[in-house]
């Protein structure tokens, strides 16, 4: 068969505007980025030019690595939460809720995107502060009261506000899909309940595990609310670093070799996922 | 065959609203091939389901080997299954799904896996122990399905549609192997099926069920040849039915009148009774003319359905009742047949069944 190799303008118009999109929106803006990491700033002024120094400073700089290791290890700890605390829900509403309760629950899910992330974030200050609705619960019980705004706590509860209903839904769909004859065969070959999460249900749903924990990392490793709001700050995370540098001495180009470290880490994980969530068994 | 392996007591089943056993009695010998047979929504398959515990009975009890099973967990059962989808476990190489069982068992390492291999080797697919079962074909993958069942070393295999998957002439070998491994292994197989060639070919005995009841148990041969009522004449196989009323009764004989004539069977029937035989269509003659015989009756040729060696023909007679007649080939060939001209059926009295509901 000839392939027509004459441009099909049809087609190409119903493409177009994505093409535009992803140029104006998602290229330009990272080529314009990566430049910008070789400018220079004189007298806070941005210049135009070719030259390594910021590349230089921010690399050998302590303060970025120690923010680098922290965040990744912050983003770490968010996504072995939410994958854990997720796990229980999104297997109940996968084999034990009914077709229709399933569906009302991940309705429910998708209702928290609704609402502004800040104002949520804002809301726990009122349950965790000092004198919040948390620390007087503990009280009545003789214990606390407890600091747990601005300090790594806050942060993960954060954290759990932007990517929890995320991950219960991906898991969610993930374990759905799986053919209820296996976990059956599971059961009569002799396997008990909880071993078959981990021999048969975990395997079966490993593309989609991973997909979810590949986005509750990428969410809480770019995430500037959490950090800055519950976490106080303290031992600033890349977001912060990035919001630091451009205010101290307008350093956008600074900024811009933290941007780029960060995406180039966010691809470095996300290709890791899909290496591991597609992996083929040997074959011979 | 050395007593009774699984015992249906007054066993029922209910989802809800919705009765899927009723009140089943149902006793399975030690080493026998019972396939239970329906039509889909029958409860076969959970009667099957029960059996591995993959279903609670709602009222009733389920006793294997004498032990009462009503609350033993599927997992702590020994009652292997070969599921219709064969439910194999796509993340494992095929060794490793026929190890999965001894496994969760606790049998170590090396024992599992010369366990494992003695049986790949058994069913003819050794060289593809390692292989991904995903890359495997229909009938390999069955075979897999089955090592992985009977690496247990179970009494009882329990089969749910095994063979519906396959294609027609894989399905003929595929019977050889299990009847085959019945017979060397002796133990029970329950084979569940809505086709009635892989039950009568491979099992000693045939449950019928209908809408949660069973309609009939017998060998083959008897559900074959002497349908215990309407539901399995019309169920198995190519069976004539007539109704009608029994105009004279005596000494093992009775004659039925029905719309399509009135006939003689043999059995014992009160006169003026609501009365059904049902005659297979392998034992129904044609003739171009009327034949001097017990039963006869004129008819007018519909269609046929010629598969093979075996022909089927399509009659109506003069009241429009549908008759099937099957013969060889061979045999049809002394007729010209064009379609829809006059022609005779008989049947000798004694091939009459008479069925039980009337």
């Amino acid at each position: 068969m000839t392939r027509n190799t004459k441009p099909d303008f049809y087609a190409l118009s119903w493409r177009l505007p994505i093409i535009i999109w992803q140029a104006l929106f998602f290229l330009g803006p990272i080529v314009f980025m990566i430049a910008m990491s070789f400018f220079l700033v004189k007298n806070y002024r941005m210049t135009e030019a070719f030259e390594f120094v910021n590349w230089g400073r921010m690399m050998t700089r302590g303060y970025f690595w120690d923010s680098y290791w922290h965040t990744i290890w912050i983003a770490s700890l968010s996504t072995l939460c939410g994958m854990l605390i997720a796990f229980p829900v999104a297997y109940t509403l996968a084999f034990r809720a009914s077709e229709n309760t399933r569906r009302m629950a991940i309705f429910l899910l998708i209702i928290p995107f609704f609402t502004s992330y800040l104002v949520r974030t804002f809301s726990w200050f009122v349950i965790l502060s000092e004198s919040g609705v948390l620390n007087a619960m503990l009280g009545w019980v003789g214990l606390g009261p407890y600091t747990m705004l601005n300090t790594t706590f806050g942060t993960l509860v954060g954290y759990m506000t932007l990517t929890l209903p995320l991950v219960v839904i991906l898991q969610t769909l993930a374990m759905a899909n799986i053919d209820r004859s296996l976990v059956e065969a599971a059961h009569n070959l002799g396997c008990k309940p909880l071993q078959t999460i981990w021999r048969v249900i975990l395997p079966l749903a490993k593309t989609g595990m991973i997909v979810a924990a590949v986005f509750c990392f990428i969410l809480s490793f770019g995430d500037f609310v959490a950090p800055f709001y519950l976490g106080g700050s303290q031992d600033p995370t890349l977001p912060i670093l990035i919001i630091d540098t451009t205010k101290s001495g307008q350093q956008w180009p600074r900024a811009a070799v933290v941007a780029i470290m960060m995406m180039l880490t966010l691809f470095a994980v996300a290709f890791a996922g899909i290496a591991l969530a597609y992996r083929k068994r040997a074959m011979s | 065959m050395s007593g009774d392996l699984v015992v249906f007591d007054d066993v029922r089943k209910s989802f809800g609203e919705f009765v899927a056993v009723k009140q089943m009695n149902l006793t399975i010998g030690q080493g026998e091939f019972v396939a239970i047979m329906g039509p889909s929504g029958c409860g076969k398959t959970t009667t099957l389901r029960m059996l591995a515990g993959l279903e609670a009975p709602s009222t009733g009890e389920i006793r294997l080997d004498g032990r009462v099973m009503n609350d033993v967990k599927p997992h702590e059962r020994d009652t292997p299954m070969v599921w219709q989808s064969l439910a194999l476990f796509p993340f494992l190489s095929a060794r490793e799904n026929v190890e999965f069982g001894l496994r969760m068992r606790g049998v170590d390492k090396a024992t599992r896996t010369s366990r494992a291999m003695d049986w790949l080797d058994r069913m003819g697919i050794a060289e593809f122990a390692d292989r991904n079962v995903a890359t495997l074909s229909g009938g390999q993958r069955q075979r897999v399905a089955l090592a992985r069942a009977l690496v247990m070393e179970p009494q009882i295999l329990l089969l749910d549609e095994p063979l519906s998957a396959l294609d027609a002439h894989l399905v003929i070998r595929m019977q050889a192997v299990l009847t085959q491994l019945q017979r060397e292994l002796g133990i029970t197989f329950v084979y569940v099926t809505h086709s009635q060639s892989e039950a009568f070919a491979m099992a000693d005995r045939v449950v019928i069920m209908s809408q949660g009841e069973i309609a009939q148990i017998g060998t083959p041969k008897e559900i074959y040849r002497a349908p215990a009522n309407r539901f399995v004449a019309e169920f198995v196989g190519r069976n004539n039915i007539l109704s009608g009323t029994v105009t004279a009764a005596e000494a093992g004989q009775a004659r039925i009148a029905t719309p399509s004539g009135t006939f003689t069977v043999h059995g014992t029937l009160t006169q003026g009774q609501r009365a059904s035989f049902a005659v297979s269509a392998d034992l129904v003659h044609v003739h171009s003319e009327r034949p001097e015989a017990e039963n006869t009756l004129g008819c007018r040729l519909l269609s046929e359905e010629f598969v093979g060696s075996v022909v089927t023909l399509f009659l109506e007679s003069e009241d429009g009742h549908e008759f099937k007649v099957q013969m060889q080939e061979r045999q049809l060939s002394q007729f010209d047949l064009k379609g829809g001209e006059a022609l005779w059926l008989d049947w000798q009295a004694a091939h009459a069944h008479i069925l039980d509901d009337g």
